[in-house]
């Protein structure tokens, strides 16, 4: 009857599925692993449910390779960061740092926003000013922005540091000065009269990156950009740590990224551990509470068995899902509760299974020869039951974990997932929540359900791998 | 033991378990403090509306306060808020049993309403429609695909089938709500996103139907997309165990028919257990239809479940808790009859 660890190995691999379902756990334990040493531990709170961290990524923008599949080219992302300045010119009053962008912009619409920022800044007299302009393809120079850094404080004294804890973010797009100085520029070059407000309302970075038609329509320039951050100081130790300018795309990275800018392919990637934990270890306390149970109950028998018996009924006589709804709402949404709840509603079915596989090994002559030998309850059960249910046990345990994985994305996807945790349920479940499938985010609903079923497919195929192996009846019949 | 009691002895255990739910989610309720705020939402309410009425004939403000005061303590006392809450258990218990659980605190029914039992009861008919629509069919298509693919094992739909039901049990069921959604609705424009009836609802009862119908499509699809191949496998594995039996060969050899054999044979002894799984697929169905609902915005008790958790509605949640441990109970008490009587050898 037991079955030798080689042979049974030997019998697994034989099958195609059992292959493909080892080389799939495989890639999802890497991708883990890659997972949990790469990321910070607080991924969730500091960076995925924190909206100012995705500030200046696109919203809802499609991934890059979308271009190569149509004929309108949408812009692509460009975040440029300078920690040094391009050029330094002194002037009478001082030096002025240069930061000077260039930009190839080819696509066929203009870019979703325009914004840059400053970060450490340094200055020991007069405050820094610092000046956003840019030259276009067509030759024609639009000077955009100019900002004072903060004076200093009554009572301060220098060195004066600023944007330090907080950059300062200053967006182009929505800003009422900028469309003022487009609309002068508007005037100036094309002869076309437009008020700011509508600036506004068509966007400064379409402006920006177009020319005007006859009928106030726009029609995008391409070509060389040059974009140019000067910043005025006036002391030689005055010092910028961090310049950044960001033209928003249309499409971004390789996933995309959803209606608050966050990039999917950092999302999906942190769901690989989260989902193989979920899935794994409820699986495996779940198939380790069952079977003991149904091994101490089917073999100590009497009152135990019976309370295990009318306790397992019961978990077996509710609906699953019901009930977890409503104790994750009430004891609140936290990961180690979702374990704790699923293996509470998990055990039943396998202690009725195993109890009665093990009514039938009780009678068996090598568990009497052991009893006559004067061997302990708890020996037997340990030494000489559980081996023989092992295999089938271990069989369970890899059945049941696409179950709990697939309950988890549920819960999640019903709003009830863990908010420190990001996992694929609750990506999608933003998605549904903020309207995303209504408006075809395609790249935001389909990823995460095909990653759920792929790690789900992996253990359903390992479990039909071993199938033959637990089940020996299967495997005469091949 | 003869039917009667047979059935008796289910219907009692069922009622225990029900009355055993019952009590868990009291006991949940009462140690992490909610009971305490529902039944405190309770008597605010009345003392609030006790305060307008008394309002016009009591013009002395200290004189109201006080005998508001007195008011507010003989309803403590009443509601049980004075005890501590494993001794007000039965009657909490009671509460939930009969879904007297006051009122909701954003959720309405359709007419405006906000009594709990009003918003959860209203709501019932639709989920049942959705469940059993989508049930029936796929058991249609399970029972005729299931026989047929019995009678050609190791044929390629035989192959087919079995690499499905193993897929389906791999995939979320909600998501190929949204998939359809992105497909059918959005994309190709041919079903709605979701609702029971087009804003406004035809007034004409027949089109009034077939808008209903038009727009249960993509959700029964649903469901049945996310059913049907376990449907088909299991019955395919049970016929296909029963026609090898001795019985049937002995039937073939005695030169019947193959349909009567099919039929009174091999079918009449397939039933019972193919049954059993329909009992034992009804949780899973229950499941699918929450978030099918959810998905489709079908305004049954699944999407109110979605929308109670959304505004933390907490009576809700509880309502629908006990509610469709009810009808799970219920379905599978009529289910056991049905079994009964088609398998007499239960009986004794």
């Amino acid at each position: 009857m037991p079955v030798r660890f080689n042979e049974t190995l030997q019998e697994f691999w034989r099958l195609k599925v059992s292959k493909v379902g080892v080389a799939f756990l495989t890639i999802l334990v890497f991708l883990s692993i890659y997972v949990v040493t790469s990321y910070p531990l607080d991924f969730g709170v500091r960076y995925w449910n924190n909206p100012a961290y995705w500030a200046d990524y696109p919203k809802s923008a499609p991934p890059s390779w979308v271009n190569y599949f149509s004929d309108q080219k949408l812009p692509e992302h460009y975040v440029l960061v300078y920690d040094k300045p391009s050029d330094i010119m002194s002037t009478e009053s001082g030096r002025t740092l240069l930061y000077i962008f260039r930009l190839d912009f080819q696509a066929d619409k203009p870019p979703t926003f325009i914004s840059f920022t400053l970060e450490n800044l340094t200055y020991y007299s007069d405050p820094p000013t610092a000046r956003l302009n840019v030259k276009r393809p067509d030759g024609k120079d639009i000077k955009l922005y100019e900002y004072i850094a903060p004076a200093p404080y009554a009572g301060e004294s220098p060195p004066y540091m600023r944007f330090y804890d907080i950059p300062k973010r200053i967006s182009i797009t929505g800003d009422m000065s900028v469309a003022s100085a487009l609309a002068r520029f508007l005037l100036r070059e094309y002869n076309v009269s437009i008020r700011p407000s509508e600036v506004n309302s068509i966007g400064q970075h379409t402006i920006v990156f177009s020319v005007p038609g006859p009928n106030k329509e726009f029609y995008v320039l391409k070509g060389e950009y040059i974009f140019t951050i000067s910043i005025d100081t006036y002391d030689p130790r005055d010092n910028i740590g961090k310049v950044k300018l960001v033209i928003g795309g249309n499409v971004y990275g390789f996933m995309g990224t959803d209606s608050l800018g966050r990039d999917l392919s950092i999302g999906l990637l942190f769901g690989f551990p989260i989902a193989l934990f979920i899935g794994i270890v409820t699986s495996t306390i779940t198939t380790l509470l069952g079977a003991g149970l149904g091994i101490v109950g089917g073999y100590v028998g009497g009152k135990v068995d019976e309370v295990i018996q009318r306790v397992a009924d019961f978990v077996n006589n509710i609906p699953l899902l019901p009930l977890l709804i409503f104790l994750a709402f009430i004891l609140g949404q936290n990961i180690w509760i979702l374990v704790f709840l699923l293996v509470a509603f998990g055990w039943p079915t396998l202690t009725i299974i195993v109890r009665s596989m093990v009514l039938q090994l009780k009678s068996s002559q090598f568990i009497e020869a052991a009893i006559s030998l004067g061997a302990s309850r708890l020996w037997i059960m340990f030494r000489h039951i559980f081996p023989q249910v092992a295999p089938f046990v271990f069989a369970q345990l890899i059945f049941f974990t696409p179950t709990f994985i697939l309950l988890e994305a549920a819960l999640s996807f019903l709003g009830l997932g863990d908010p420190t945790i990001p996992t694929w349920g609750q990506i999608l479940e933003y998605g549904f929540r903020s309207g995303g499938i209504y408006v075809g985010l395609w790249w935001w609903i389909i990823p995460p359900g095909l990653l759920i079923i792929w790690t789900a497919i992996t253990f359903v195929l390992i479990a039909l791998g071993m199938e033959p192996v637990v089940n020996p009846r299967l495997r005469r019949m091949k | 033991m003869g039917l009667a009691s047979t059935l008796f002895l289910r219907a009692l255990t069922l009622a225990t378990v029900l009355i055993l739910v019952v009590f868990f989610i009291v006991i949940i309720l009462g140690a992490t403090g909610t009971s305490d705020k529902i039944l405190q939402a309770m008597v605010n309410e009345e003392v609030m509306m006790l305060r307008q009425s008394l309002a016009k004939t009591i013009k002395d403000p200290q004189e109201l306060e006080r005998v508001i005061d007195v008011r507010r303590q003989e309803l403590m006392e009443f509601y049980g808020l004075t005890k501590p809450w494993y001794v007000r258990l039965p009657d909490m218990a009671w509460r939930v049993l009969t879904l007297d659980l006051g009122k909701a605190r954003t959720l309405k029914t359709f007419t405006g309403g906000n009594k709990v039992s009003d918003i959860v009861m209203e709501r019932l008919t639709n989920t049942i429609i959705l469940v059993t629509s989508a049930t029936i069919i796929s058991a249609l298509i399970g029972l005729v695909l299931g026989v047929r693919i019995a009678t050609k094992v190791g044929g390629i739909l035989d192959r087919i089938s079995s690499y499905m039901s193993a897929i389906s049990y791999a995939i979320p069921t909600w998501w190929i709500g949204i998939i359809l959604i992105m497909v059918f609705s959005f994309l190709l424009r041919l079903f709605p996103f979701g609702g029971l009836y087009s804003t406004p609802p035809p007034s004409d009862p027949y089109l009034r139907f077939l808008d209903m119908l038009w727009h249960s499509v993509l959700p029964v699809t649903t469901l049945v997309v996310a059913s049907v191949g376990v449907w088909v496998y299991t019955t395919r594995t049970i016929v296909l165990n029963i026609a090898q039996e001795d019985f049937v060969n002995a039937a073939r050899a005695r030169g019947l028919p193959e349909e009567l054999v099919r039929r009174r044979y091999i079918m009449r002894v397939a039933a019972p257990p193919i049954l059993t799984n329909v009992i034992l697929g009804l949780a899973t169905s229950i499941s699918g239809a929450i978030l099918t609902e959810t998905v489709f915005n079908w305004p049954g008790l699944g999407r109110l479940f979605y929308d109670a958790v959304l505004v933390m509605d907490e009576v809700v949640v509880i309502a629908l808790t006990y509610i469709f441990t009810l009808v799970y109970i219920v379905a599978r008490f009529l289910l056991e009859v049905l079994y009964i009587i088609l398998d007499p050898r239960v009986r004794y």
